[in-house]
């Protein structure tokens, strides 16, 4: 099978028409679509499951009800239409699907499913085929039963994941689906007629079996059986109605309280943002007064520069007076010297006495002693001043508070943005959690508390009814076996019929299992390959499938691995999906939604180096985490066939580009 | 007569009714906790910005004793030593340097929040200059 193109009209956010080309080339069979999260990469692989299956999935796995399928613009515009069709080649033929769906008349805007009425046509090789048949024509090349293996959503993965779990209830969940794929339908189908037919003809035993002398005691006690367990396989069919409903309405509110749960989260930001906002404000009001404070003292700083100069000019002047008066000191000791050595005519140095030349030089000498100490002057006066001056302004020097204006300045530049910061944040955390109201997400929890315990208990009676039927079988089986001497009873059309149905429930459920054991290990073996190749540890022999579908790793010794990392549970699980995809048809397109979140580089390059060989076309919708620049791109250059970006118009119209 | 009013010191100091109104403001808008700050910082401002105030404008508003802005005299002690008052009493002086002072931080205040760190380093620098 080879898919040629997808084209939609109103289809979700594919407001309008957009087209999605597939690649022809078996070399270049790789198609990317890239696209952000919430832009419509899913609703592709929606388009592709609703015109195939008319179905389309939510999350969880729910359908999407109809009337929300059609885009919601173009609805509000006045559309009134909705198409997707897909041109394909499958056997040899070429085939086009178109599911169309028209808003019925007097419906202004579609409000429930049954608003909407959906046509289907299909054309192979020109040729109409009639509507009942389309189904079947289909499940040739892509069964619905197998279809979630190769329309194939990333969110899946972790689901698969939970088949190692013993006892998950998701995990079960897939093993039916699984199972539904191994089993084949066909011999599923066939050994639920025949258990059917089985009943029939057990009834017709009981009435039998009355009508035989002798046996009416054990005929009536056998119809007894035989309508208990009616009784039981009714209740059955209303609990599991009803179980169904209950995880529903669970999951519904699961899904909701996880948008809760992000609200609260919001919540709580926001109360701690309020509450830092109020200790940044607290803390602004503090480093303001504590700023108006210093500002009341900063004309001390203001006039501090000039003050400095100016006891330093006092203190220069003062220093001249000093040096002045040391010089007046040190004249005025020359002179009491000399006039002491002239009035004792020896020289007070080495007390000879002097002659009288020289005693005239001393007397001019002491001349002009006088007259230098009387050219220095004296101005105590002005010392005294310069002192008092000085000590003056030492006083008013010295209490600046310039650095630390300076350091509040920068605290509170600090706060204030700090505060805008936050203040922005609250805006943005009330408007996320404007409309919801706390009263109702505690009443939508104890809810879902209520309808998970309502979930358990009818799990308990689903499991209590199937093991009262499974008793009521025995005591059948039994009461048929006491009666099986009698000649008259073994002759019986009812017993005849039964014993028929009896060993063709045996040969049914014989072969089923024998089938589903051998695709086991089909599966097995096609896992193992994908995952050597995929694997970035290639000593690992291969793996190895248990009771529940779920694959272990095997070392190089062929032990378990118990302990994985998430990027290798994403490994097996991708390979699980390869060996499935493989198992119920030939290889065909596998369109891929989001695949490989946790992957790291090399793992990333492995699969992708796998994946385009395992497929006829392998179609790729990825965010720009998933597959990063040309590094990963590289690895599949050789096999890009196409590329498109879904580029976003609004929140509700997306458009596809190609790249 | 009039030169006998000059010479002698006042013992309450204020400013003209105008400018009277822009401390009463720079108080209000939170620039300063006390008008006494601002006060002493326009004094200040003037001594540092080398400032030969001129006599302030009548009408006048007495609004300080001298001790409520001088405590210590430091006031007292910048004028005399760092300006020439030209034989005008410091306190007389003092609030002529007043006058000039806060007005000049009214105008800075119109700018938002008056920029002390800035005030300061322009004393610095006139510092050299005068």
């Amino acid at each position: 099978m080879k898919l040629k193109r997808l084209s939609m009209h109103n289809f979700m956010p594919y407001k309008g028409d957009a087209v999605l080309e597939f690649p022809q080339d078996e070399s270049r069979n790789t198609l990317i679509v890239f696209g952000d999260n919430m832009r419509g990469k899913t609703s592709l692989l929606n388009a592709i499951r609703w015109t195939f299956y008319e179905y389309a999935y939510g999350r969880h796995l729910r359908q999407i009800p109809l009337h929300l399928l059609p885009n919601r613009e173009a609805v509000n515009e006045g559309a009134r239409v909705m198409e997707t069709r897909i041109e394909f080649e499958a056997n040899g033929s070429q085939y086009d699907l178109r599911r169309v769906a028209t808003m019925k008349n007097l419906v202004a805007k579609p409000e429930r499913p049954e608003d909407i009425q959906v046509d289907t046509y299909m054309q192979k090789d020109g040729a109409a085929i009639p509507g009942n048949e389309i189904d079947a024509e289909i499940n040739q090349f892509a069964p619905e039963q197998v279809s979630r293996f190769f329309l194939f959503d990333g969110e899946l993965l972790q689901e698969y994941e939970e088949l190692l779990i013993e006892g998950s209830e998701q995990g079960k969940e897939i093993k039916k689906e699984i199972e539904k794929v191994l089993g084949v339908p066909a011999l599923t189908n066939g050994r639920d007629h025949i258990k059917t037919i089985l009943k029939q003809a057990q009834k017709q035993q009981s009435i039998d079996a009355g009508k035989i002398k002798g046996l009416e005691g054990a005929a009536e006690r056998h119809q007894q059986w035989v309508a208990k367990r009616e009784s039981f396989e009714n209740d059955l069919v209303k609990l599991q109605s009803l179980l169904d409903n209950a995880r529903n309405s669970r999951l519904t509110l699961d899904d909701e309280l996880e948008k809760v749960e992000k609200i609260y989260s919001q919540k709580s930001k926001l109360d701690s943002s309020r509450s830092r906002g109020k200790e940044i404000e607290e803390e602004i009001k503090q480093k303001t007064s504590l700023r108006q404070q210093l500002v009341g003292q900063t004309w001390r700083d203001l006039l501090e520069p000039r003050l400095i100069l100016k006891r330093e000019s006092l203190l220069q002047e003062q220093q001249r007076f000093n040096d002045l008066n040391k010089e007046r000191n040190r004249i005025q000791l020359r002179i009491e010297q000399t006039m002491q050595y002239l009035a004792n005519l020896i020289c007070p140095t080495c007390s000879q006495s002097l002659e009288a030349s020289k005693r005239e030089a001393k007397e001019m000498e002491l001349e002009q002693l006088k007259f230098q100490l009387h050219g220095l002057g004296a101005d105590d006066s002005r010392l005294t001043d310069i002192a008092l001056q000085i000590r003056a302004l030492n006083k008013v020097i010295g209490h600046g508070v310039g650095d630390r204006l300076s350091d509040v300045d920068k605290d509170l530049a600090r706060f204030e943005f700090d505060l805008s910061k936050i203040e922005n944040q609250i805006e943005e955390l009330q408007e996320e959690i404007k409309e919801f109201d706390t009263d109702a997400i505690m009443k939508m929890r104890s809810r879902r508390d209520g309808v998970l315990k309502d979930e358990a208990r009818l799990n308990a009676d689903v499991d209590d009814r199937k093991s009262k039927i499974d008793d009521a079988d025995k005591e059948i089986r039994i009461l048929s076996q006491r009666m099986q001497p009698d000649e008259s009873y073994r002759g019986a059309r009812g017993t005849q019929m039964a014993d028929m149905c009896e060993k063709l429930y045996a040969s049914f459920s014989l072969s089923i299992e024998r089938l589903r054991e051998a695709l086991r290990q089909s599966v097995e073996t096609q896992a193992s390959k994908a995952f050597k190749a995929m694997s970035t540890q290639t000593a690992y022999q291969g793996l190895r499938i248990n009771d529940n579908y779920g694959l272990t790793i095997l070392d190089q010794n062929g032990s378990e691995v118990l302990l994985r990392s998430a990027g290798a549970e994403q490994i097996v699980a991708l390979s699980l999906i390869a060996g499935l995809s493989h198992a119920g048809r030939p290889a065909g397109p596998v369109v891929m939604d989001t695949p490989f979140g946790r992957l790291d580089t090399k793992h990333r390059k492995n699969i992708l180096g796998y994946l385009p060989n395992s497929a006829s076309q392998l179609i790729l919708f990825v965010h720009d985490g998933e597959i990063r620049g040309s590094d990963d791109l590289n690895v599949l250059a050789h096999r890009i066939g196409g590329q498109y970006e879904i580029k976003e118009i609004s929140p509700t119209h997306s458009v596809l580009v190609q790249r | 007569m009039m030169n006998l009013l000059v010479n002698e010191d006042i013992s309450k100091v204020g400013l003209s009714d105008r400018v009277d109104a822009k401390l009463k403001r720079l108080q209000e808008e939170k620039h300063f906790a006390d008008m006494r700050d601002a006060y002493r910082v326009g004094i200040a401002l003037a001594i540092a910005s080398g400032i030969r105030p001129p006599e302030i404008m009548p009408p006048k508003v007495n609004r300080y004793n001298i001790s409520q802005i001088d405590e210590d005299k430091s006031i007292e002690t910048a004028i005399s030593l760092l300006m020439d008052t030209e034989g005008v009493p410091p306190y007389r002086w003092a609030e002529r340097l007043a006058e000039w002072g806060v007005e000049k931080l009214s105008q800075e205040s119109e700018k938002g929040q008056i920029d002390f760190l800035k005030l300061l380093a322009k004393a610095k620098e006139n510092a050299k200059d005068i």
